[in-house]
């Protein structure tokens, strides 16, 4: 017994370390090079005829010296440019040559954070960053130390700048702003309000004279994708409302002459896929609209593409010219006159060399973008020779054995062809130039990801390792039970599918498929031993029925991303919220009825009742228990439907104005702070009641402070999620309920644990794709930021489901507080006519003695950890094995990457928080 | 609740697997059966992927018709099913001995009515509880209803039509039938064949290949058609007369 104790803890320890050690190799701490960029020598200023020096003396002149930089959240380049695009005043530009519009590529994550800082630093910031975005305050994350365009500015001679908009400027750029109003995306609801914040301070700051770059950040676009998708009815108005915008800073730009020298930016910081969310990689979501406006622009327009509206060229959404996002920081610094940011690997876009006439300045602005990313190369290839000598290469570049070297021959062209005689024609050594330029940003940005491999490993092993300890833990194979095959067989394909990018999309689709079979399975098993008559009603096949409506809840995957759903139908919508909210209230009302018997039960501990009618609560203490849970019970349903009114108000328009009304009143922190309080008050209350009745040995427990517990943590769990989605629970509690008549052996309870876990976590909307984290109950009874409140309630609302199943999981394994009759065998006829009734009731009772026998020994719940753990451990070595194996497959960052931090959450906050702590605590007070 | 203890005092007499009849044109057309059922689907494949409907509905004849010839040619019809006229036939045990009755009419009799029997049973009673199942595991339930039905259809075909045809309707054989209590044999094995086949038909349907063949329901259909073979030759072969252990 203790060898195994020990292997399995060992086993559990190992774990969280793999996890950890898997994770530096795979997202590795990227270095930065610190401090502003300044001009340097360029070199060949002879040949050039450029000024000897510091490198300032020649610089060429820029054409602009103020920018406005407006950002449209999620601004998919079809909204722009497409045939359907509501802005017809920025199209009307392009055709006038006075915008030039591009389709600007940006990488995974396509979440805002790492998007503004691709647009700011020219870098490729790491996938770290999403975890960084979602932990908003961490200071490591903000680019205040780094060199962006907006430091550049700040730091020349009197530069000031101001933002308006999504407040995550604020946390990035802490005090560089002279003037800022921040809006938060807290409630996405909110389609006017959020953008009104912003518009309200252009027409003064357009008419201010200090500052040099104006940022706006307008979040309602977004908003309105993520709560009705890319083809909502309010899309077009907002576009027009952005349009109108645009036209009032154009002609602001047009016709004052303190704004004459504006460069005006328009551009989203990533799109939006089909069902209105971004985080991934889709077409759909990579692809944002950028344009510079400004009259001087007719300079480089004249021989670009000017039609407009126009049909995207080679994928769905591209629109002209295909640029990288990170573009962005060396144009603006060439357009505005500062030295590139450091840590850029963006590339001057070509069309904006038109500005210069000479072509030495062209060749200068592009030469100082080259030194600025050779020196990223240096760095990052420090035993190649990247100096400006001229040598001969010719043989180990006719076919360069690494990436490194590409880059040298690419180098070395350029420096050949700078050395040459001056007077080439200029265009031989842009194309040079721009080769360079070009290669290093394609192999810097695929190195931007380079990973630790053998940490790599070493986490899968470690996985591994824990599973094969694991699995010498595990109970006696024999005899081969149909249940024991199952668990092995959903084991053995889910390792499988973890390497294939489609299943791992698509998850959903595995776990509902396996639990349709199993309920099946249950209901041929059970029909072995007795038929029902009406077998329609057999609780395997009610299960099976329960199943197939939940997981039609909420449409969840890629593939079929915006399929129809119950959430989604008209059912819920409307003046047909009030079926939404009929549901919700019968799930508040199963749940408060549930907590009245506690408390009841608890009142008449403390009166001190006892004998064998000790459960049987009398009917004063029902009302009482009723009476002292109906607040709770009442206040968390106000919290919800106050909550919904301002998250979702589309779900409470069947509901009477009066109510929405008073509701909307209420301080949304201070109600969720008192259902927390009343949770833990009433935890607390029937604790030391059910302790009490311990102590004083006084009836015997049925394990009900563990149902206790389990129903104050459902209610905390419903607490946690968005009213579309309560109504699951109760299809969850009736679910619970049929399996507990189907009286199965532990083994068949483990596997159903596992298995609706899994099920429940997709069926409430969630995927393997950081787009589908529901930040929207992240703030309940918090009223300021802190990382790990936050992290817990995100983890907890968006895990609920799960945490659910695998607490009902162990009340099933202990049948804890279902009743028993105390059949005395002894006293049962035993003639041959009662022989049949006589094996019932011993099958009753043994039935319901097990439940009893199985909490006292503990063999069972060792087995559940066992079974579970060798899960945890096979499904993360699985997912980390796909993750080292398939690297540098295309969907790495946007499948594999997010399965990984998936899988992490799974492994370590479910099955420790869920499964080991929730489930032993249950367990261990199921023992009072 | 609605359970019943035991309404069965008397324990019936353990089923044997079914024995293919013991002539030459039962013995060679039960290995060709297979081969034809298979070849009819894959040339019927195009037509069903390009349109399904259609191509579905029209396949159901020539399914029916080589089921049907498959039953009549190679199994024992049921002995307790159709007319009482049948059952006096089937007092006798003797295998080969046939009354004096002309050949083709105690054919038509005995086989060819059982047969049309088990496919009007198949196609009004199985189909409909079929469609049923597959909505429940997850067939789309607000569209493509034909779809769905059709799939039902092939499938009580393949598996319950030569089931009915030498088990009949007696409820309790077939209470046995889905609590897999029966020997395995390669009609019952053509069954669980089937049923499974179907079931991982689904697996493909979410993978991003995008080719039209993974569309609704054409898949499952393919998966139930291969199943049947497979659990029939296996069924007939390898596991003939196992039964299914459950713990």
């Amino acid at each position: 017994m203790a060898p195994r104790t020990l292997l399995l803890t060992l086993a559990n320890l190992l774990l969280p370390v793999a996890i950890l050690v898997f994770a530096t190799g795979f997202f590795p701490y990227k270095p930065f090079m610190p401090g502003l960029a300044e001009y340097e020598e360029l070199g060949w200023e002879d040949r050039m005829g450029w000024e000897k020096g510091s490198g300032k003396e020649s610089l060429p002149e820029a054409p602009f010296e103020r920018l406005v930089f407006m950002v449209v959240d999620a601004l998919r380049s079809d909204f722009v440019y497409g045939e359907g695009s509501g802005m017809a005043f920025v199209q009307s530009l392009i055709r006038d040559g006075t915008a030039l519009p591009f389709t600007a590529h940006a990488t995974s994550p396509t979440i805002t954070m790492p998007r503004v800082k691709a647009m700011t630093t020219g870098s490729i910031p790491s996938f770290l960053d999403v975890i960084l975005n979602f932990a908003e305050s961490d200071t490591t994350s903000t680019l205040a130390t780094q060199d962006t365009w907006l430091a550049q500015i700040k730091a020349k001679e009197g530069g000031k700048l101001v933002m308006y908009g999504d407040d995550t400027w604020l946390k990035l750029f802490p005090d560089f702003f002279v003037r800022a109003d921040g809006t938060s995306s807290f409630f996405v609801s909110d389609f006017t309000e959020v953008d009104h914040n912003v518009t309200r301070h252009v027409p003064r700051e357009l008419g201010e004279k200090d500052w040099n770059a104006m940022v706006l950040h307008y979040l309602g676009l977004d908003h309105i994708g993520h709560k009705a998708g890319p083809k909502s009815p309010n899309m077009v108005p907002k576009q027009k409302e952005m349009d109108e915008i645009v036209r009032q800073i154009y002609t602001a730009i047009e016709s004052q002459d303190h704004l004459a020298n504006t460069l005006f930016v328009l551009c989203g910081d990533h799109g939006m896929n089909e069902g209105g969310n971004h985080g991934g990689s889709a077409p759909g979501e990579t692809s944002p609209a950028l344009v510079f406006m400004s009259p001087k622009l007719k300079k480089v327009t004249q021989f670009t593409d000017r039609t407009s509206p126009i049909k995207p060229g080679g994928g769905e959404f591209e629109y002209y010219r295909m640029v990288e996002q990170s573009d962005i920081a060396p144009t603006l610094a060439g357009l505005l006159g500062f030295p590139v940011p450091r840590n850029n690997l963006g590339v001057f876009i070509e069309e904006m060399l038109g500005f210069w006439d000479d072509g030495r300045d062209r060749i200068q602005l592009l030469l100082r973008n080259a030194r600025q990313m050779k020196r990223i190369v240096d760095a990052t290839y420090p035993s190649l020779n990247f100096d400006d000598g001229v040598k001969d290469i010719e043989k180990e570049c006719s076919s360069p054995k690494s990436d490194g070297q590409m880059l040298v021959c690419k180098w070395q062209d350029v420096v050949q062809i700078m050395s040459t005689i001056a007077t080439i024609h200029p265009k031989l050594r842009i194309d040079r130039l721009y080769w360079f330029l070009r290669a290093a940003q394609e192999t810097m940005s695929s190195t931007a990801s380079n990973y630790d491999v053998p940490r790599l490993i070493l986490g899968t092993s470690l996985a591994l390792l824990s599973a094969v300890l694991t699995f010498f833990t595990l109970p006696a194979f024999r005899p081969i039970s149909p249940q024991g095959i199952a668990y092995a067989l959903i084991l053995i394909l889910y390792s499988i599918l973890m390497f294939a990018s489609s299943y791992v999309e698509e998850e959903h689709n595995f776990w509902y498929w396996a639990t349709s079979a199993w309920f099946f399975y249950l209901f041929i098993s059970s029909s072995r031993k007795e038929w029902y008559r009406k077998f329609i009603l057999h609780p395997a096949i009610m299960l099976g029925i329960l199943h197939r409506v939940i997981r039609r809840w909420n449409q969840t995957g890629q593939k079929f991303a915006g399929a129809d759903d119950i959430v989604h139908s008209q059912l819920f919508h409307g003046s047909n919220s009030i079926v939404l909210w009929s549901l919700v209230g019968a799930t508040y009302l199963d749940l408060t009825v549930r907590l009245s018997r506690h408390v009841a039960r608890s009142i008449a501990t403390f009166e001190g009742h006892s004998g064998v009618s000790f459960t049987e609560e009398s009917d004063a203490n029902r009302v009482m228990g009723m009476a002292a849970v109906l607040p709770l019970g009442a206040t968390a349903f106000v919290f919800k439907l106050a909550f919904t009114a301002k998250d979702a108000p589309e779900l409470t328009r069947g509901i009477s104005v009066g109510l929405i009304q008073w509701v909307e009143g209420l301080s949304l922190v201070g109600i969720a702070r008192m259902v927390f309080g009343g949770l833990l008050l009433s935890a607390f209350w029937i604790g030391v009641a059910e302790w009490k009745r311990t102590k004083g040995k006084k009836g015997e427990s049925n394990g009900d402070f563990a149902v206790t517990l389990f129903d104050l943590t459902s209610l905390f769990l419903i607490t946690q999620t968005r009213a579309q989605n309560i109504p699951l629970f109760l299809l969850f509690r009736l679910q619970f309920f049929f399996l507990s008549l189907l009286h199965l052996p532990p083994t068949s309870i483990t596997t159903t644990t596992l298995l609706l876990s899994q099920t429940a976590f997709f069926a409430l909307g969630n995927s393997n794709a950081i787009s589908s984290i529901d930040l929207s109950n992240s703030y309940n009874g918090i009223s300021s930021y802190n990382v790990l409140a936050v992290g817990l309630l995100v983890f907890l609302s968006n895990w609920a489901g799960p945490i659910y199943f695998s607490l009902a999981g162990v009340l099933l394994l202990g049948a804890h507080g279902q009743s028993r009759r105390n059949i005395a065998l002894d006293e049962v006829d035993s003639r041959d006519w009662v022989q049949k009734e006589r094996e019932h009731l011993e099958q009753l009772a043994m039935r319901e003695d097990e439940g009893r026998v199985r909490r006292v020994e503990g063999d069972v719940w060792r087995a559940h950890v066992v079974l579970l753990t060798l899960w945890t451990a096979v499904g993360l070595g699985s997912v980390m094995a796909a993750c080292t194996v398939l690297r540098s497959h295309l969907f790495v960052w946007s499948v594999f990457s997010p399965k990984f931090l998936f899988a992490g959450a799974w492994g370590v906050l479910w099955y420790f928080g869920g499964v080991v702590g929730g489930g032993g605590l249950l367990w261990g007070v199921g023992r009072w | 609740m609605t359970t019943v203890i035991n309404s069965h005092p008397k324990p019936r007499a353990p089923a044997n697997p079914i024995d293919i009849l013991n002539n030459d044109a039962a013995k060679l057309y039960t290995h060709l059966h297979p081969a034809l059922v298979l070849s009819l689907y894959a040339y019927q494949f195009r037509s069903i992927v390009a349109d399904p409907v259609p191509a579905l509905t029209s396949a159901l004849v020539p399914l029916s018709i080589l089921q049907i010839a498959y039953v009549a040619t190679c199994l024992p019809p049921t002995g307790n099913s159709g007319s009482s006229t049948l059952q006096q036939e089937k007092r006798k045990p003797g295998e080969k001995k046939k009354p004096v009755p002309g050949k083709v009419e105690v054919g038509i009799n005995v086989k060819i009515i059982p047969a049309f029997l088990s496919l009007l049973l198949s196609l009004l009673v199985a189909t409909p509880l079929l469609t049923a199942t597959l909505v429940l595991f997850g067939a789309p339930i607000t569209t493509h209803h034909t779809h769905t039905l059709l799939c039902g259809a092939h499938i009580a075909l393949l598996s319950t039509l030569p089931l009915v045809y030498v088990h009949g309707v007696d409820g309790e054989t077939w209470r046995e039938i889905v609590a897999m209590l029966l020997p395995i044999d390669e009609v019952y094995g053509g069954l669980i064949g089937t049923v499974v086949g179907a079931w991982v038909g689904a697996v493909p349907i979410p993978l991003d290949w995008d080719r039209e063949w993974q569309k609704w329901p054409v898949t499952i259909v393919t998966g139930a058609y291969i199943g049947f073979v497979v659990g029939k030759l296996v069924g007939g072969t390898l596991l003939r007369g196992k039964k299914i252990m459950f713990e």
